[in-house]
């Protein structure tokens, strides 16, 4: 009875002096799993957290990251009077989802070189260079008889993006926009009382299937001052996730099964309709 | 009501693809043909990704042809032996097209090819059927009978070496165009989609002069076992063949095609072919339009597929 009186007593005092010396933020999703079945049409997720130490000043921002996949970017030139995909530029790692919630406009957060530090928004998402060169750039290594070492060493600059390159960046951006795959929720996250918040993130019907991950930021003038992850899986269920595994572990089966299956169609309509 | 399908990883409404099935297995019934360089096109303007629409399109066809050929062979219309033939190149043919339409997709090329193909194909076959079809109208305006085609010409093909006997046909000729006319068509149900019909039954009476009364039951025995390849292939290769997509348009198409044959009863055949002749020009004319016309978007985004297969 004493030790527990004397544990509350050392974690209430532990409490305070947490919240006072460091600002800390909790975070999790109503669902740890999202499951993908036949009549799935897209799903609201809510987040929900609390922070200790939250002052007037604070800002919460709410980034959902999906799966990383490599895309590959063509320009459609014109060839003969038909439009031709040409000119293809791979990018590496592209997040396949990207959904940002805020308590304030990002831009009156912090400042741009601090949201990119963390890879918090959108321009940050495509700060980034292709794996592949550049078809100038690719053309000028092949002029200039460099050797191969110091031109693969070449190709992935860090620096700021060229000129060439952000209109496939621009491409990405809007590839994601219009399945509704990236997006900025201005005030999306609500800040309720004592410190608790809520965030809504909508995934559309086009949501890869992977692994996501939620990061919550706190941030106090203009910096980060404490994050937290969560994590959030999208998955095929039932039905759905049968047929797809059937279809990828067993592939030639798969086919003959598809086969039967429409064989089985074409004699029972014969069956039905003939029969007259 | 909305249906997810879980190979091409889209949700999309039920009745729609119920209804698409049922309104292009009317028209294949109307006009005897297979309907999939219908339904392709439309399968990919609603989002099914073109490998998908592609691949998907074989079991539906084979539901379909499944019934026709069956209904031939309790005829006795149909040639086996040229029937294997046709078959022996459409397998080569299938093999070499989910080859092709592997590496096209791996260039990121696949789109462009579909187009073209069906372009090129639907160009050719829809103007020839239109003239065909309109001159015969006009003909039997006029009154006149019907001219028999010029059989006695000796043409190219019957020149050539390696002569079979086809006692259903009343053929004998070489063995090296029905095999040729087979390899085309395995292609073109691998890249396109489609069953060949449309390219098959013309080859068969102008090229090789079967009669008639076999051609539609021996291109049916054709089109049901290269597709059937074909759906497999597609399936083990690409892992591109969606069984929920194709159920629900096999239900449609077989419901529809019933009413389709109905209705074909009451029109007359070579008014019948200039219909048809004129929705094959319709379907090159929009998917001619699309290669050319500035698209709203000029890049291109496509996930690097992992080079997979088995």
């Amino acid at each position: 009875m004493l030790d527990a009186l004397i544990l509350a007593l050392a974690l209430q005092g532990q409490q305070t002096v947490i919240q006072t010396e460091a600002p800390s933020i909790v975070a999790a999703l109503t669902h740890e799993t999202v499951e993908i079945r036949e009549d799935f049409v897209g799903q609201e997720l809510v987040l929900y957290g609390a922070t200790r130490g939250l002052t007037i000043q604070d800002e919460i921002v709410v980034v959902l990251r999906g799966p990383a996949y490599d895309l590959r970017v063509m320009r459609k030139a014109r060839n003969f009077g038909v439009w031709v995909n040409s000119d293809p530029l791979v990018f590496a790692d592209v997040p396949s989802y990207y959904a940002i919630a805020t308590s304030l406009p990002l831009e009156n957060i912090a400042s741009e070189a601090e949201l990119a530090d963390s890879r918090i928004g959108l321009p940050s998402l495509f700060a980034r260079q292709p794996v592949t060169a550049p078809p100038a750039a690719a053309a000028a290594a092949a002029a200039s008889a460099t050797p191969v070492e110091d031109a693969v060493e070449a190709l992935p600059p860090a620096g700021p993006t060229s000129e060439e390159v952000l209109p496939y960046l621009q491409a990405i951006a809007r590839a994601g926009e219009r399945q509704n795959l990236y997006e900025e929720a201005q005030r999306g996250v609500e800040v309720l009382d004592g410190g608790l918040f809520r965030a809504t993130i909508s995934l559309p019907p086009l949501t890869p299937v992977g692994d996501y991950v939620a990061d919550v930021y706190l941030f106090r003038e203009g910096r980060v001052i404490a994050s937290r992850s969560a994590a959030l899986r999208v998955e095929k269920a039932g039905l759905e996730r049968f047929i797809y595994d059937f279809a990828q572990t067993l592939p030639w089966l798969y086919g003959l099964f598809c086969v039967l299956l429409a064989v089985l169609a074409g004699y029972l309509a014969d069956l039905i309709f003939n029969r007259r | 009501m909305q249906i997810y399908l879980p190979i091409a990883e889209i949700s999309v409404n039920i009745f729609l693809l119920l209804g698409l099935g049922g309104a292009i297995g009317f028209l294949s019934g109307l006009f005897g043909v297979g309907g999939g360089f219908l339904m392709t096109p439309i399968l990919m303007f609603i989002g099914v990704p073109p490998a998908v629409a592609v691949s998907t399109q074989a079991p539906q066809i084979v539901a379909s042809s499944f019934s026709g050929a069956l209904a031939h062979w309790k005829r006795k219309t149909l040639d086996l032996k040229m029937g294997g033939l046709l078959l022996a190149g459409g397998v080569v043919g299938s093999f070499f097209g989910v080859q092709l339409f592997s590496y096209l997709r791996s260039l990121g090329q696949i789109d462009l090819f579909i187009g073209l193909s069906y372009v090129g194909f639907l160009g050719v076959i829809g103007g020839l059927m239109l003239l065909e079809s309109v001159r015969s109208i006009l003909r039997s305006r006029t009154g006149q009978a019907a001219t028999t085609p010029q059989r006695r010409r000796r043409s190219w093909v019957e020149r050539l070496p390696v002569k079979m006997r086809f006692p259903s046909s009343g053929l004998y000729i070489s063995i090296f165009p029905p095999i040729a006319i087979g390899f085309l068509v395995g292609v073109l149900a691998a890249i396109m989609g489609v069953g060949g019909g449309f390219v098959m039954v013309p080859a068969m009476i102008y090229i090789l002069r079967m009669p008639t009364n076999v051609v539609v039951g021996t291109s049916l025995f054709q089109i049901l076992f290269v597709t059937a390849l074909t759906t497999v292939l597609q399936a083990g290769q690409n892992q591109t063949v969606d069984i929920v997509l194709a159920a629900l348009l096999i239900v449609g198409g077989v419901v529809g095609a019933q009413f389709g044959a109905r209705a074909g009863q009451l029109i007359k055949a070579e008014e019948l072919r200039a219909l048809l002749a004129f929705m094959v020009l319709a379907v090159c004319f929009k998917i001619g339009l699309d290669l050319v016309v500035t698209p709203s978007d000029l890049f291109v985004v496509i996930p690097v597929e992992p080079q997979g297969g088995s």
